[in-house]
């Protein structure tokens, strides 16, 4: 009898698995098909359509086992929530910290399975060591797969029509000069695109799926290279190809980190895997367990410099009769590794620069890989692995992520390239994901993760219209007024504007999805704040950021959109796009406008804070050098919830000035930018020159880099070489003696054993005579001779 | 005795652990199949319906439907309650490694009759006799395979030879293979002649010949004598050895190995192909199954016996291995230096088989047998493929440019590589490089041999000589891969083309691929080994 689990597991290994097929079809295109064909789309499309449909089932399935607990609310672990909530408020002077109690009720909370794991395939086993390759499900998989799907479908559509210029057997890129003075040209590569295209979905879903971190890695290089492949689509353009390769190097920065993550991980735990696995007689604890127990307690010795690792059921591990311990500080440095790699995949501070270099791509790219799936596994990642995070961790999480959504928000203020705009946007909503999950936020975190997918895939796509309806522009400076003639796109653009924006009616919780989760975010930040007063600047910059952000995203909608044209030429020749392009962008727009509808009472926060392995029921006070408190989550009684409206309400009040700065500025020119530009115009060069990060890393690592290199070339030439060419002249002069040692002896003894040997053979011929009676006698003397040996030699 | 008498006696169990004639008779339905393509076949020829329907069709159709019952009866033996059974009142063995076996050799019945096919060595007229000298000879192995008594092991060997001479001599118009043919069959009847006097001599002295009781009876005679230097003891010895005579002839164990060479050179490649191969499996598996009865427990009495044999056995397997070796160096015909090959081949799995006795008679658990055991399959198993395919490689090469010798391969690797490198891997895998099949086969049987080196000192000298062996083995063999890759085509020499997308190549591929698998993927078939080896003990 199949379990839940199975079933499960059928449908998004399907859904997983489809891409992946659909990437064989389409990369060897031409094998049977011509390039003219579209049928490469269509196969693209049809795959990961398919995955849609299983990740829907997968999700009904889900729902109807746990009895549609994300709808109604009434879930087992809710109910041991509330029981939580209602033995605080009842003992709240006693048993305000109280663990026990709290540790009590959640065990109370465990009836219905909040994941579902299990093996593949296991590769190998050294000793205690084992590498398999699993996969784990939970309701934020689900979300991740259904999310994932549905948008690369969107994107998918959209591309159809926006590649369409690539279905040529002469494909002129425009941006590529040959020296001749003509334009570069090169077959298309229509069905190289979905092939592309159709690999990374495999990887990312796999990605999602993944059971252990080490496959988690696998898929995570996966990705980084169809990144590099798509982001460099157009390897021809110079800026293209560099721009891969800044991806790429900037990410194997962070890879390093990671690596070194899993090295202690491998060393101090021996496993890979997230779950506990019970298919065995004895069952192992996975990574989970082993630190957060079923408690979802870090158990810290008293000098607070080891931490008790737990096994299967729970209690301290023991090895030999000594429990398993592994020193605090190493697992600090297991979170900051694994860390870094989130740092370089989604792109935050110090390695942002990549991200807007990535805009190279084609934009159904940027859409997919650049903004809604591919750099959202950073925090994925981050989330994912949340019950390995120590509060310092954490707290550096909340930084990195602070700094990083400042500096982008304050870059995309003075950006022209509408692309451009939407890449910063994008690294500073990445950074509010990290900073949620930093001061604890971790539903906040991944819900602003899959609204923020829908909002901003919706609106590079539209970018990508506006893009291909103006003929290649992406100067903003050069468009305006375009809503007379993109009446689909400038509208579905304004839905995606207001959305990231987090508008909504104020007074009532009716709003844009944005709103919901970005209102999550601050209010995170703000009882984070109440708790730790010195960390005051992880709520003021997310609260000012959110004004930033709504500024420039309306400054670019303004721009684009309202006003007069300002290049006539561009506003002529533009047009709204055929409905393949049309159509998935009013789709997007539904879900940017309403998918996280109800807020944090509503389906999706339920659905994805149902899988949070750490319980943020009570408030958590650190043990750690840092001393810091998580604030508490859930319940009517929780740190969040007393905070929820005050935050709300900054939020949108922020937003609003943002938005009415904006209107003031582009459309009622009241107040000139041009005079603000003058004004304040080291600034504004400071923001122009991206915070002057590239420079600054020029200065730091490149040049560093050729110096060194420089300094290794001539030790190479003056020390190396020299010491080379002297033993050269020995070994020439001591080879000479050797060779006379050679020829003589050793080529004498060799000869003579090649000698031997083939004469030996060659004699061997001798007794083959070919002669019959002579075979017949042999039988008869040997069997003699056999007979006379064994009786000699018959063991004593 | 009336007729209900008989009819109950057709279909009752009688004795335990033997199964009615009845169910004998289903349980020897491949044999039976095959049979029944032998007739068809000749029918066939008689009513002319071989002009519409092709021979091979019913040859290829008689050894796949024999395969699948074998596959199914190694799933039948394998669910949980399933005992190895003795059938034809216990003059034939029912257990794991019989059904091996005979899956084994009906599988390789299969690929040459595909081979033949391709080479289109037997034609239209002769289609009918070849094949169904094939098929009986194939069926002759498998009864060598379950043989459980001496007369079924001298009817298995000879039911295996007697097809075996014709096929050697089929190349009807050569002189060269009529020759061949002719010394085959009057050494082979030496042969015979002296193994039927060691049964003889054997059944006689200890009076039974089934293989069941040998061992019991051997400990009876001789318990608490000093058992090696008692003169009946001896005796028993002596007639031991007569019967290795039959067994070193089907093996080409020196220093009966004589025929082998001019056999191989007078017969067509695929029958070279097919007797190296086939032939040399079911003797070993009778081999096994033999040894294994004689020496049975190996306690009291039966313990000098089976280090004796073991000690024997690993003596000729040493001899055999280096002059099948040293005797390939220097042969310029391509059939004629696979043949010494085989006679080296036949060598080191002597080994295994030495290596298993001396095992037994060390006590040293059955696991260490199992594992001698397997390893001994494993091998068998890579070398139907590299061996295979290196003599079907020789045929095809031979179809354009009529001509055998290692000269006239130069150069073929810029005109047909998928020749040159199919035979790249076989030899390669011959030598024993990684990751080929050949590596592991004889990873295993060196294994075997290094346990065995704890129960009696000259394994080790068996396990150096097994080594040095395969180091000296890598010239001659790389000889032919150097002749083809490494040279120019001559000018003059005829063109060979072959493509990797038609039949014969694919046919390569298909062999040269499963060479390379098996040297990935090993334990699927290491498992399946293993299961048939634990029929014993």
């Amino acid at each position: 009898m199949p379990q839940t689990g199975d079933y499960l597991m059928f449908l998004l290994t399907t859904a997983w698995l489809l891409p992946l097929v659909g990437f064989v079809i389409e990369m060897y295109w031409l094998c049977w098909s011509h390039r003219l064909s579209k049928g490469a789309a269509y196969f693209a499309v049809g795959f990961i359509g398919a995955g849609f449909v299983c990740s829907l089932l997968a999700l009904l399935i889900w729902g109807g086992a746990t009895g549609w607990s994300a709808l109604s609310g009434h879930h087992g672990a809710d109910a041991g929530h509330h029981a939580a909530a209602h033995n605080d408020g009842d003992h709240a002077e006693h048993h305000a910290d109280d663990h026990a109690v709290a540790g009590h009720a959640t065990e109370h909370a465990t009836p219905v399975k909040k994941y579902y794991a299990g093996t593949y395939y296991e590769l190998a086993r050294f000793g205690s060591l084992r590498l398999s390759l699993d996969w784990y499900i939970d309701s934020l998989t689900l979300v991740m797969f259904t999310m994932v799907t549905f948008i690369a479908t969107c994107i998918h559509l959209f591309a159809i029509g926006y590649m369409h210029d690539e279905l040529t057997e002469e494909y002129e890129d425009h941006e590529v000069h040959m020296h001749g003075g003509g334009h570069f040209s090169r077959p298309g590569r229509f069905y190289l695109f979905f092939a592309y295209l159709s690999l990374f979905c495999f990887s990312m879903l796999g990605l999602v799926l993944a059971g252990n971190i080490f496959q988690v890695f696998i898929f995570w290089e996966l990705v980084g290279i169809c990144s590099y492949l798509l982001i460099g689509f157009y390897i021809e353009r110079n800026s293209a190809s560099t721009a891969a390769n800044k991806a790429f190097i900037m990410n194997r920065v962070g890879d390093f980190g990671f690596l070194i993550g899993l090295m202690i991980i491998w060393t101090s735990f021996g496993t890979f895997q997230f779950a506990d696995t019970d298919s065995h007689d004895s069952p192992e604890a996975g990574l989970f367990t082993m630190i957060r127990g079923h408690d979802g307690r870090l158990d810290v010795s008293e000098d607070g410099k080891q931490v008790y690792l737990r096994d299967a059921s729970g209690h301290r591990a023991e090895q030999n009769g000594q429990p398993r311990t592994i020193t605090y500080l190493l697992l600090v440095a297991a979170g900051l590794g694994v860390f870094a790699g989130s740092i370089g995949k989604s792109a935050q501070f110090p390695l942002q620069t990549w991200l807007p270099d990535a805009m190279e791509g084609p934009t159904p790219v940027s859409a997919l890989v650049h903004s809604a799936t591919m750099v959202a596994a950073g925090v994925y990642l981050a989330g994912r692995f949340y019950p390995m995070f120590t509060p310092e961790v954490l707290l550096g999480i909340a930084y990195i992520g602070c700094i990083t959504l400042f500096v982008a928000a304050t870059i995309a203020l003075v950006v022209t390239d509408i692309k451009r705009v939407l890449a910063y946007s994008t690294i500073s909503q990445l950074g509010y994901m990290m900073l949620a999950i930093g001061v604890g936020g971790w539903g906040a975190g991944l819900f602003h993760l899959v609204t923020h997918a829908f909002f901003k895939s919706l609106m590079f796509l539209c970018s990508g219209s506006v893009i291909a309806g103006c003929h290649h522009v992406q100067d903003m400076s050069r468009m305006g007024g375009l809503r007379h003639k993109m009446k689909i796109t400038a509208y579905t653009m304004l839905i995606g504007v207001m959305a990231i924006a987090g508008l909504a009616i104020p007074g009532t919780s009716i709003g844009f999805s944005g709103f919901y989760s970005k209102d999550a975010i601050v209010a995170s930040a703000l009882a984070y704040y109440e708790l730790n007063n010195a960390h005051f600047l992880l709520f003021i910059t997310p609260l000012v950021t959110a004004g930033i952000t709504s500024f420039y995203m309306f400054r670019l909608w303004f721009l684009t959109f309202a006003g007069q044209p300002r290049d006539q030429h561009v506003y002529d020749h533009c047009h709204e796009n055929p409905k393949i392009m049309t159509i998935p962008l009013i789709a997007l727009a539904i879900f940017a406008a309403g998918c996280a509808w109800g807020g944090e009472g509503g389906p999706l926060f339920r659905l994805i804070a149902d899988s949070e392995l750490v319980p943020a029921v009570e408030r958590v006070v650190s043990v750690g050098a840092s001393k810091v408190t998580l604030p508490s989550h859930q319940g009517h009684d929780s740190d969040v919830h007393h905070v929820h409206a005050t935050a709300g309400m900054l939020a949108l009040i922020s937003a609003f000035i943002g938005m009415g700065l904006a209107y003031l500025m582009y459309v009622q020119k009241s107040i000139r930018p041009s005079d603000i530009r003058r004004q304040f115009s080291s600034v504004y060069d400071f923001l122009l020159d991206k915070w002057r990060f590239d420079d600054l890393y020029e200065v730091m690592f490149v040049q560093p880099v050729h110096i060194v290199a420089a300094w290794c070339v001539s030790f190479d030439r003056k020390v190396l070489d020299a010491i080379l060419h002297g033993s050269a002249k020995i070994t020439v002069l001591v080879s000479g003696w050797d060779r006379k040692f050679d020829e003589t002896m050793v080529d004498g003894l060799v000869n003579l054993v090649g000698t031997v040997t083939f004469s030996i053979g060659s004699s061997l011929k001798v007794i083959q005579t070919g002669r019959l009676r002579q075979y017949i006698m042999w039988i008869g003397v040997a069997v003699v001779v056999l007979f006379g040996a064994l009786i000699t030699a018959i063991p004593k | 005795m009336d007729f209900q008498a008989l009819l109950q006696q057709f279909l009752s169990k009688g004795v335990a652990h033997q199964a009615s004639t009845f169910d004998s008779l289903w349980i020897f339905l491949p044999e039976l199949v095959l049979s029944s393509s032998i007739i068809l076949m000749l029918l066939a020829r008689l009513t002319n319906v071989d002009r519409t329907i092709p021979t091979h069709w019913i040859a290829l159709l008689g050894g796949m439907s024999s395969f699948m019952i074998v596959l199914y009866q190694f799933w039948q033996i394998s669910l949980p309650d399933a005992i190895p059974v003795q059938i034809f009142t216990g003059l034939a063995m029912h257990d794991p490694f019989s059904i091996f076996f005979r899956g084994f050799l009906t599988f390789f019945l299969v690929f040459v009759i595909v081979l033949t096919v391709l080479t289109g060595i037997p034609d239209d007229e002769d289609a009918p006799d070849f094949y169904s000298l094939l098929s009986g000879a194939v069926i002759g192995m498998m009864l060598m395979s379950s043989a459980n008594h001496l007369l079924m092991l001298f009817l298995g060997i000879e039911m295996a030879s007697v097809p075996s001479y014709a096929l050697t001599g089929f190349l009807k118009g050569r002189r060269q293979s009529s020759e061949a043919a002719l010394k085959f069959v009057v050494y082979g009847a030496g042969a015979a002649g002296v193994m039927l006097f060691g049964i003889s001599l054997l059944a006689g002295l200890l009076g039974t010949a089934e293989f069941p009781q040998l061992a019991s009876r051997f400990q009876a005679v001789f318990a608490g004598r000093e058992v090696m230097q008692d003169p009946a003891a001896r005796c028993v010895l002596l007639a031991l050895l007569m019967i290795a005579v039959g067994f070193a002839f089907k093996l080409s164990a020196v220093p009966f190995h004589f025929w082998c060479p001019d056999a191989f050179q007078g017969a067509s490649a695929e029958v070279g192909g097919f007797l190296s191969i086939g032939s040399k499996a079911a003797a070993f598996a009778l081999l096994v199954r033999f040894t294994l009865s004689l020496t049975g427990d190996s306690t009291g009495a039966s313990q000098g016996l089976a280090l004796t044999c073991g000690l024997g056995l690993g003596f000729l397997a040493t001899l055999t291995a280096t002059f099948g070796n040293l005797a390939a160096y220097s042969q310029r015909n391509m059939k004629r230096m696979l043949a010494y090959s085989t006679i080296a081949h036949a060598g080191y799995m002597l080994m295994a088989v030495s290596a298993l006795l001396v095992l037994q008679s060390g006590n040293a658990g059955p696991d260490a047998a199992y594992r001698a055991i397997q390893g001994l399959l494993y091998y068998l198993c890579v070398y139907l493929f590299m061996n295979l395919g290196a003599f079907a490689i020789v045929a095809f090469i031979r179809n354009q440019t009529f001509s055998e010798e290692i000269e006239d391969y130069k150069g073929l690797s810029h005109q047909a590589p998928v020749l040159a490198i199919g035979m790249a891997i076989c030899l390669f895998s011959l030598v024993g490089i990684p990751p080929l099949g050949g590596f592991y086969g004889k990873a295993f049987i060196f294994a075997a041999l290094f346990d065995a080196t704890r129960v009696h000192w000259f394994m080790w000298v068996v396990l150096v000589a097994g080594g040095v062996n395969t180091v000296i083995s890598l010239f001659y063999y790389l000889r032919v891969a150097k002749y083809m890759c490494m040279y120019e085509r001559p000018a003059d020499a005829p063109a060979v083309a072959m493509p990797s997308n038609s039949s014969p190549g694919m046919y390569v591929m298909l062999l040269s691929g499963m060479v390379v698998f098996l040297g990935i993927i090993i334990n699927p078939l290491a498992n399946v080994a293993l299961r048939a080896a634990h029929a014993f003990l």
